[in-house]
């Protein structure tokens, strides 16, 4: 039975954070596979519309749409290139002196375009609404092995260490002059003296951890695992609903793929 | 090269020691790092396989291509999504380096670059449906997507023109990560080695 004050806990949390991290992962898999289903550039103009509703409602909006400017540049050059040179072009859509764009160059870009955004936008749903902690306790409950856990876990915690020590070191980079080289040769034989006492020191600093580990037995079969402190909204039928989604989706680009 | 005795464990064994699950985050961090590096010092390569090639190299196939697949994982859960997808290609890395270490394919200066050839191709192979799936068949990289352009403008399949542009990226990656990782394994101390190869 919950307690009370956790109970009382449980309802003033707002409603992104009382759906379960697999919950939201599986629902990164049903919108992906949504996006690959649809073929229609204004269904999946729709489909952007909903991501970005999901975002607005939990007031991550704002923070994702920073996400977006990495593959902007990409969809600018994939509506340059398939425009241009799509085999199947035929329609002219407009041109740009001598340079002529064709419709079905531009239809095929903007759909793949779109299909990049949804993926970004509903892993940024994921990224901006749970926790590192959060996930790890979330998934041993669910039956995963604590070595599984702690191994992407470790990760997460990891690379905030490993960009710090990155920024040190541009910062010594910056010093020293370097990134102003010219050839190339010249920039390798200038990082290699910084990235090898890095790496290196990277690999001491893990075996350390592993020794640490070893010594604390990490490898202990009698093993406690922490009761989830927070309870969430219908996970395992939220589970189940997605899963046979996915399952659903993806039997039905493989018939689309079969009758093309 | 030490002759192998029927003692030796398998390259192919499945077992999460702490030594593994210690070496594993810190080869995603060298992976991050090293892209970064790239990234930072406009450099034509990606770099980014540092770690996992280190990882198969110490620890045998099954360690580098976890390594590899956490990496892809995580770099799309915190900075770009759609490199997720790219975690297949990661496992086909940390595999191949793996497996090519042990048979003795690091050796020498000429068995490095033909080492990094096959695993440049490895990348490519499965690299290309999933450019062509996700991008429409380009890398993202300038030169090697005007490469790309000019294929299809001559009319070359789009798949062939594809796995040409990511070769071509490819072949100078790897070639260069797996130069930069011998000469760091060649740094490593011997204990460290022993206690990872164990």
């Amino acid at each position: 039975m919950e307690k009370p004050e956790m109970m009382q806990e449980n309802l003033t949390r707002p409603w992104h954070e009382r759906i379960d991290p697999v919950t939201k992962l599986l629902l990164i898999a049903v919108l992906t596979l949504l996006s690959f289903v649809l073929t229609n550039i204004f269904a999946e103009a729709a489909l952007i519309l909903a991501t970005i509703f999901l975002l607005l409602f939990s007031g991550k909006l704002g923070s994702s749409m920073k996400a977006l400017g990495f593959c902007a540049f990409m969809i600018l050059t994939m509506l340059l290139i398939q425009g241009l040179f799509y085999p199947h072009n035929e329609t002219l859509a407009f041109s740009l002196g001598a340079i002529a764009f064709y419709q079905e160059g531009l239809t095929y870009a903007a759909l793949l375009g779109c299909r990049i955004i949804v993926i970004v936008l509903a892993t940024n749903f994921f990224m901006r609404t749970t926790t590192i902690s959060e996930n790890a306790k979330y998934l041993e409950n669910a039956g995963m092995k604590y070595k599984t856990v702690y191994l992407l876990m470790s990760v997460c915690y990891i690379l905030p260490q490993m960009m710090q020590n990155l920024k040190k070191i541009q910062l010594a980079q910056r010093a020293r002059g370097i990134g102003e080289q010219k050839s190339l040769i010249q920039k390798f034989k200038t990082i290699l003296p910084i990235l090898i006492p890095l790496v290196i020191k990277t690999l001491d600093q893990s075996m350390s951890r592993s020794i640490s580990l070893q010594l604390r037995n990490f490898e202990s079969k009698k093993r406690t695992v922490r009761a989830l402190r927070r309870t969430y909204l219908m996970d395992k039928m939220f589970h189940r609903a997605l899963g046979l989604t996915s399952i659903i989706l993806i039997g039905c680009k493989v018939w689309m793929l079969i009758n093309k | 090269m030490d002759k192998k005795t029927s003692s030796a464990p398998s390259i192919w064994r499945v077992n999460l020691t702490p030594a593994v699950i210690g070496l594993i985050p810190a080869a995603v961090g060298i992976n991050y790092v090293a892209k970064a590096f790239a990234e930072g010092l406009k450099l034509p390569v990606w770099l980014g396989s540092l770690g996992t090639f280190l990882a198969s190299m110490l620890a045998g196939p099954i360690p580098g291509a976890i390594s590899g697949f956490i990496n892809n994982v995580i770099y799309g859960l915190t900075l770009s999504p759609v490199s997720t997808v790219y975690a297949l290609t990661s496992i086909g890395i940390g595999i191949a380096v793996g497996v090519l270490h042990a048979k003795g394919g690091f050796s020498s200066a000429r068995k490095i670059f033909v080492s990094a050839l096959i695993i440049a191709l490895v990348s490519s192979v499965i690299s290309t449906p999933l450019n062509v799936i996700f991008w429409g068949g380009q890398t993202g990289i300038a030169w090697g997507d005007s490469l790309f352009a000019v294929l299809v403008a001559n009319h070359v399949p789009v798949f062939i023109a594809s796995f040409v542009d990511e070769f071509v990226l490819d072949i100078l990656d790897k070639v260069v990560v797996a130069y930069v990782a011998c000469l760091i394994y060649k740094q490593i101390p011997k204990k460290m080695i022993s206690y990872f190869k164990d």
